[in-house]
């Protein structure tokens, strides 16, 4: 049976992984190019990574008792309010580096 | 009558708003967004009478019929506003498709208002009222954001306009699923999916797709480089950079939450206030979210517009 709960959890990890990505290719050059070089565009890359983590690690906590059980991937509450932090603080974090972005020139 | 002449006097107020701000279609937009919420207050309300959602209420019927009231009174002020500012510039009032649109909303209102103030045997009148109600929110969205995409870039980009009515309609899909949750009832659960699935298929083909397809194909050749040479290069810079990279989020939300509520049973949803609350939870942080990108994609549109112009 399928838990609804690590679907949030899924979630969570995708938005957080996306988002430290985001956040590390602003800093870095390097990280970028190769971004540009996988697919073409910064964009799509991290675009297609998204969707590949959120399906790597529903089907990933779907398939695994002893991961969710260690997460306690049931837990609805827990999850949800761990994406709600995860998501702002990822947002804002996007936000911040870009302002310290354009501030320093 | 009080509700009516408490009506009457609204749309006083807002006719004498639109006097005094008749060049600021800005004023317009307000005015129809707070007509946005009053449709959807009232559709809620009107659930709540059907019994299709439950209410907390014990009047529901008079609070439903005096926001049916300031509902038309806003909306019938909105498009006199409308009127007043296509006057001001010369230009034929029925001649584009958010002034259509306008009209249409116009019709709608009248038929809901108009028989359930005047007749008292409404049973055979029910079924329009509702359809009519449903509706109503719907449209609502589409024409603010067409109106709002006309006030922004003075022209119509159909890609873009498409990615904004999209994001309008996932975020009424969103305030569906928030409404669902916090008055639970045995048809909820079902309804709830219909919403979830809705707002994923339009943040994912309508948002996300057509958005990046726009972000990549014109964004980046013909605004982006107006935008840096105006006077608002922070636009993009922060606003824009920001909005593209933060906006990959809303789609694994929205799918997450899709999921979430397809995988959840009837016993659960009904009886455990632990998932409704946490779906509530989600469903109101990706309507914030929608809410979020819809201002800094209007802020960068405004930007790149007063660029192109230049």
């Amino acid at each position: 049976m399928r838990e609804p709960a690590t679907f949030l959890a899924s979630a969570a990890f995708t938005i957080f992984t996306t988002g430290c990505t985001i956040i590390a290719h602003e800093l870095s050059a390097d990280l970028r190019g190769l971004l540009v070089a996988v697919t073409g565009h910064h964009w799509l890359s991290v675009s297609a990574l998204a969707a590949a983590l959120f399906v790597t690690s529903s089907l990933l906590l779907a398939g695994s008792e002893s991961i969710r059980r260690t997460l306690k991937a049931e837990d609805i509450a827990l999850w949800s309010r761990v994406l709600m932090a995860v998501t702002m603080f990822m947002t804002l974090g996007c936000l911040m580096v870009y302002t310290i972005h354009y501030i320093s020139g | 009558m009080p509700d009516i002449i408490a009506g009457l006097a609204l749309l006083l107020v807002i006719s004498g708003i639109a006097a005094i701000y008749h060049q600021s279609w800005t004023v317009h937009a307000i005015v129809a967004v707070i007509a946005l919420a009053l449709a959807i207050y009232a559709s809620a309300t009107g659930a709540m009478l059907k019994g299709r959602i439950k209410g907390s209420s014990t009047d529901v019927f008079w609070l439903h019929r005096r926001i049916g009231v300031s509902l038309g009174a806003f909306v019938l002020g909105s498009i006199i506003y409308g009127i007043w500012i296509r006057l001001q510039h010369a230009d034929p009032i029925l001649s584009s498709v958010h002034g259509r649109l306008g009209l249409i909303i116009l019709i709608g209102m009248v038929l809901q208002i108009v028989p359930s103030l005047v007749k008292k045997d409404r049973t055979a009148y029910r079924g329009l009222h509702m359809v009519l109600g449903y509706l109503l929110p719907a449209i609502l969205v589409i024409d603010s954001a067409w109106g709002l995409h006309i006030g922004v870039l003075s022209e119509t980009k159909y890609l873009v306009l498409a990615h904004s009515i999209s994001g309008g309609l996932a975020a009424l899909a969103f305030v569906w699923i928030i409404l669902e949750t916090m008055y639970p009832t045995e048809m909820g659960l079902g309804r709830a999916r219909i919403a979830s699935f809705a707002a994923s298929l339009l943040v994912i083909a309508g948002c996300w797709i057509a958005g990046g397809y726009n972000y990549l194909t014109d964004y980046g050749s013909n605004v982006k480089p107006a935008i840096l040479a105006g006077g608002y290069p922070w636009a993009h810079q922060i606003l824009m950079e920001a909005k593209e990279h933060v906006f990959i989020f809303l789609p694994i939300i929205a799918l997450s939450l899709s999921l979430t509520i397809y995988y959840l049973d009837d016993d659960r949803f009904a009886g455990d206030r632990r998932y409704r609350r946490a779906i509530a939870e989600i469903a109101c942080m990706a309507l914030l979210l929608v809410l979020l990108m819809f201002l800094m994609g209007a802020i960068v549109s405004k930007a790149g517009n007063t660029g192109l112009e230049a």
